[in-house]
């Protein structure tokens, strides 16, 4: 059986949905044990005092791209049949940027406001009041910014599609820099303590 | 760095240098694609094509592999003017439905085979090309003693024909139907010559389409 099971048909859109809220809780669970249900130990990071979200991030983003990479290699997944997202490069800088100072004034980002808002947080419920605002507000001016959310595409890209190199070799370096990363997130942590 | 971040770090990086040795899997192996061309999932007909035009599939992008001037001369509405150098290079969203098409056949299954190698999995081209579109959806035809088959078949097209500004024929000759119109594949220039294709042309340009 290959993965994606959505996409190759072992598993359908019922079957979908019943996994859904499982992996749903299971996402929420180990955030809330990693600690990132916590404002101000997230805000932490933008002082260099607690670096645990760029740890725990980057470590997901090592499994995962570590695991699609081997389990593809060895047959049980197909990576061609994954989702890529589309990049527009000024938008989404743009979209990075407010990101991260909503993030700096709310002490949480989207997944970690649920999880804050689950177990019970006042400021996670109040940052779930501003996320749907900010829907509802960006449909509202949608089509006066439209033409910018769409601008400057380069369509679905990896890291090796604009570098030129192999794709092993880009999860090469990812892994060296991720590795460098965690390093170097430590001694800070160290020196701060 | 306890033990236990050690032996991660450890794992990690020796993964990450195995990756860099052993390369990624093929997007698509030779095996797969000839399974795909043997069961014939690497094409699309033109009548599906034009009912997918006419449903406005979000994800359908057209290319024609023609040469610029044969393109603006007519061109199947929606379509891109496109090279095999620039298929070759151009990302596309994956889940994108991508149409292919030439004169014939031969060059837009070439570009089939380059998208399938590069990952794209929903990628389909027109056996017939052009000449297939103007046959079966410009100008589709029913011959005089036409089979209740046929009949069907023609109701479908004379729709999507009428919708794209063609003009469906009745009581057409049987011999002016080239074999395997309606239920196979006719053989490449079967369908239409390229002085036919030109009239075509002409009469739906004189029309405004």
């Amino acid at each position: 059986m290959t993965a994606p099971l959505t996409e190759t048909g072992a598993l359908g859109p019922t079957g979908s949905l019943i996994m859904a809220p499982f992996i749903g809780l299971g996402f929420g669970w180990f955030l809330e044990r990693g600690g990132l249900g916590n404002a101000p130990k997230l805000a932490a990071q933008f002082y260099l005092t607690d670096l645990r979200v760029f740890k725990v991030m980057f470590s997901a983003l090592l499994t995962a791209m570590l695991g699609g990479f081997w389990l593809d290699r060895v047959g049980l997944l197909d990576l061609n049949l994954v989702a890529l997202p589309e990049t527009f490069v000024l938008p989404q800088a743009v979209g990075g940027v407010l990101f991260g100072a909503g993030f700096l004034v709310a002490g949480l980002c989207p997944g970690t406001t649920c999880v804050a808002a689950a177990s019970g947080k006042l400021d996670g419920l109040g940052v779930i009041g501003g996320l749907l605002a900010g829907i509802v507000l960006f449909d509202g001016v949608f089509r006066w910014i439209g033409r910018f959310y769409e601008s400057t595409p380069m369509g679905a890209v990896t890291l090796a599609d604009i570098t030129g190199i192999s794709r092993g070799l880009a999860v090469s370096l990812v892994t060296t820099a991720a590795l460098a990363g965690f390093a170097i997130a430590e001694h800070i942590e160290r020196r701060r303590a | 760095m306890n033990r236990i971040h050690r032996t991660l770090a450890i794992a990690a990086a020796t993964l990450g240098g195995a990756a860099a040795v052993v390369g990624a899997r093929p997007m698509i192996s030779p095996t797969q694609l000839a399974a795909e061309i043997d069961k014939q999932d690497d094409h699309i007909s033109a009548v599906d094509l034009a009912e997918l035009i006419m449903k406005s599939d979000q994800t359908l992008r057209i290319f024609d592999l023609r040469s610029k001037m044969e393109f603006d001369n007519f061109h199947i509405p929606g379509a891109t003017l496109a090279t095999l150098s620039r298929l070759a290079n151009d990302s596309l969203p994956h889940d994108s439905t991508i149409v292919l098409y030439s004169t014939g056949g031969a060059h837009a299954a070439q570009a089939w085979v380059l998208l399938r190698m590069r990952g794209y999995r929903n990628v389909y081209f027109m056996r017939e090309g052009v000449y297939e579109w103007m046959a079966r959806v410009s100008w589709p035809r029913l011959a005089i003693d036409a089979t209740s088959k046929e009949k069907i078949e023609f109701e479908r097209a004379k729709v999507l024909s009428r919708f794209f500004g063609g003009t469906p024929m009745t009581d057409v000759p049987r011999t002016s139907i080239p074999q395997g119109y309606w239920t196979g594949a006719p053989n490449d220039g079967a369908l239409d010559s390229a002085g036919a294709v030109e009239q075509t042309t002409k009469v739906i340009r004189r029309r405004g389409c």
